[in-house]
């Protein structure tokens, strides 16, 4: 009936965990019929015409297909069923199912097969049920995909794309951030987007990329965040470009994905007890803008490096590397992680919510360090 | 087929088993020396190249293919130059019956910027769909298959009248994707034909601790797909097997498997002395099954190929090698400032003259 009962899929006897709920005003919405089979992900936008996270990406999609015949879908269930999340949802009716591809559970050569497809010059976007499900089909990405070009110089222009993240209860299997694996792997962009605007610009980026990349869509965001996305079929988001999503001058907090808006939110905490706080939101983990990383902190002299992949060799460990570096100069006081440990995402909330860095998390890290 | 041995009572030739054969499976003669030719020149570069590794002058490993050269250049000179052959590091002999450049493979051998992957990868990691249609060889087995769906898929999607082809021993046949890639194939009727090279040993393992059916070719009926074994010693076996699968799937109807057993006469790689092969089983196969000598003797034995014919041959394999050889040792070497281009797309590096700044050893 409505979308929640939809974004629940079932992999053999396992049923899988909570994931944001639609809002009242969508469910009414798909009840209506208005986002039916065959329909734009336009189609879905709020009344006043904004897309959520999801819906600006079934739009860069759509947009892609729409704009190049050699861009095809391929992955489990986003055929008549629309995807796990309901991203690919109207897909099949106006593509067809040569270019909306359901697959058998086979992660390494869904992977594989994309890698193939690339290199035989078509456009393939591979989805994962779960970006934890990536890890089956780690080998083809990291071995093949990440190597071919340097190694022979043949392109392989394909993009992995699946929901990655937690705080939505869903445990160790289908709450993970695997950037960090991708990041270290020589050969692959990674893109972790928290705006629908940027979700939609840097996906169709990603598609026309001649490279490889690997796109991780906070599940926490899908439908909890949206905003006014543009209408231009030909807009991008440049991959490897961080951007300030909130200016400041006393403290940086250097993050992406889901955490974001957590920074944003201690941001505004902040405001009240007079401090400035700038939000520098990476979008692409790897190519890593280092300039912006060091612009930021120009400014600010602190950073508190906010991230939700574990926090020992995660991407904020790199980052913390670039300003012990480069940025030595900037700092007026040591660089402060922030960032869960090194255990198995855990499902029980007071487990998961001690896990997961928190809004009061952020604040105290801030303000301690601003009176540093 | 003329033939130079069997006539009749009136000086006629007569038509032997054997020429029938050559008419079915529509080789002339000149395609049998061809035939030829290809076994010779890849089993003398597989004995030369071990030659110069036990001399301390190739550097990095080798993957000897010799014994399977039936299964090897049977499959290459089954497929049109469209096709794609994706295989493994003991398959370099398809890639050369193919068409990779034995100059441009030697220059890989030895690190040198004229290689095809102008020394980022070594010995039989090789591969250019540009030059022969053939995939880079990459290590984790049998990581090609799942990228020969991929192609396979591209084909079917274009209409276009390819097939994908991919190699792999029986070791890698125990694999995950092995068995994903067939199920895959075969659920979208996809223009794909899977060879097993069987050569009975992964690395020490026989078959007997791979699998517990009496054959890989039976696989293939759990797939839903025809399934035919072949004995990898007779080049022509494997020529009208691999013919007979390529045309099924290049007529849409779909994939199918092929088993060709022969034996592998040399180690795993260069390093390994095999002596956990039976010495009788070895006896057997170089004395009994030399894919090569099957051929060069049914083709004498038929006026096909004379004495000369063969020593032609072996004069022009030798020759090729060493031209190929003293190519590979002029060119240059890459230049380790460049140890971080080619990785993406956008720096131009694949686009421009590997030789073009003039750099010499």
């Amino acid at each position: 009936m409505t979308t929640e009962g939809d974004t629940s899929v079932e992999r053999g006897a396992e049923r899988s965990p909570e994931v944001p709920q639609a809002s009242p005003e969508e469910a009414a919405k798909d009840e209506a019929g208005a986002a039916g089979h065959g329909a734009e992900p336009r189609g879905k936008r709020s009344a006043e015409g904004e897309a959520t996270f999801l819906v600006a990406i079934a739009e860069a999609m759509w947009e892609e297909m729409e704009r190049d015949d050699s861009v095809f879908l391929m992955g489990q269930d986003i055929g008549v069923y629309g995807g796990a999340f309901k991203v690919t949802e109207g897909f099949l009716d106006r593509f067809g199912p040569e270019r909306v591809m359901d697959t058998p559970i086979c992660e390494e050569t869904i992977i594989g097969t994309a890698i193939g497809a690339a290199l035989a010059g078509m456009r393939p976007i591979a989805e994962l049920q779960y970006a934890d499900f990536i890890a089956n089909g780690f080998d083809e990405l990291v071995n093949v995909a990440g190597k071919h070009h340097y190694r022979v110089g043949e392109r392989v222009p394909l993009v992995v794309r699946g929901p990655s993240g937690g705080g939505v209860r869903a445990s160790s299997f289908h709450s993970q951030n695997p950037e960090p694996w991708f990041a270290h792997t020589p050969g692959l962009k990674v893109v972790v987007p928290a705006f629908p605007t940027d979700a939609k610009g840097l996906l169709k980026a990603a598609v026309r990329d001649d490279n490889p990349v690997v796109f991780f869509e906070h599940k926490w965001i899908y439908r909890r965040i949206r905003e006014t996305v543009p209408d231009d079929p030909d807009f991008t988001v440049p991959i490897g470009r961080a951007d300030v999503k909130r200016e400041g001058v006393d403290v940086s907090v250097i993050s992406y994905g889901a955490m974001v808006h957590k920074a944003l939110e201690a941001a505004s905490d902040l405001e009240d007890s007079g401090i400035s706080v700038e939000v520098l939101d990476l979008r692409t983990i790897w190519p890593l803008d280092t300039a912006a990383i060091l612009r930021t902190v120009e400014k600010t002299g602190r950073a508190v490096v906010l991230y939700e992949s574990h926090r020992a060799f995660g991407v904020g460990a790199e980052v913390s590397a670039v300003l012990a570096e480069d940025g030595f100069d900037l700092l007026d006081a040591p660089v402060v992680r922030l960032a869960p440990p090194n255990v198995p995402v855990p499902f029980s909330p007071p487990l998961e919510d001690a896990y997961l860095p928190q809004v009061e998390d952020i604040v105290d890290a801030v303000d301690k360090l601003s009176k540093w | 087929m003329s033939n130079g041995k069997a006539r009749d009572i009136w000086g006629e030739p007569v038509r032997t088993s054997a020429s029938a054969r050559f008419d079915r499976l529509g080789l002339k003669e000149e395609d049998l020396h061809r035939l030829l030719y290809y076994l010779k020149l890849c089993r003398y570069f597989d004995e030369r190249m071990e030659m110069l590794y036990r001399q301390g002058r190739l550097p990095g490993a080798i993957y000897s293919g010799r014994g399977q050269e039936g299964t090897h250049v049977g499959t290459g000179f089954a497929l049109r130059r469209e096709d794609v052959f994706l295989g493994t590091h003991r398959d370099l002999s398809v890639q050369l019956t193919k068409g990779l450049e034995l100059k441009r493979v030697m220059a890989q051998f030895w690190g040198r910027v004229d290689g095809y992957t102008r020394g980022r990868d070594g010995n039989s990691h090789v591969g250019s769909f540009a030059a022969a249609g053939t995939f880079a060889v990459v290590s984790m087995l049998p990581d090609s298959y799942p990228v020969a769906c991929g192609w396979a898929l591209a084909f079917k999607r274009r209409g276009e009248e390819r097939v994908a082809v991919a190699m792999c021993g029986e070791g890698a046949t125990s694999n995950g994707r092995w068995h994903e890639s067939l199920n895959l194939s075969s659920i979208h009727r996809l223009p794909a034909v899977w060879i097993v090279n069987n050569n009975q040993w992964a690395y020490s393992t026989p078959n007997r601790l791979e699998f517990s059916v009496p054959s890989v070719a039976v696989r293939a009926e759990a797939y839903g797909m025809p399934g035919i074994r072949v004995d990898g010693t007779d080049v022509l076996e494997v020529y009208e097997a691999v013919g007979d699968a390529v045309e099924r799937a290049r007529s849409g109807e779909g994939p199918s498997l092929i088993e060709s057993v022969s034996l592998r006469w040399k180690g795993h790689a260069g390093h390994d002395p095999a002596r956990y092969v039976p010495r009788e089983m070895l006896d057997d196969y170089m004395g009994n099954r030399d894919p090569v000598k099957r051929l060069q003797d049914l083709l004498m034995s038929e006026g096909a190929v004379s004495e000369a014919d063969a020593g032609a041959l072996d004069e022009r394999v030798k020759k090729e090698f060493d031209e190929a050889h003293d190519f590979a040792q002029r060119s240059p070497l890459p230049s380790g400032e460049d140890v971080t281009r080619g990785l993406w797309t956008e720096d131009g590096y694949w686009d421009s003259d590997p030789r073009g700044d003039g750099r010499t050893e």
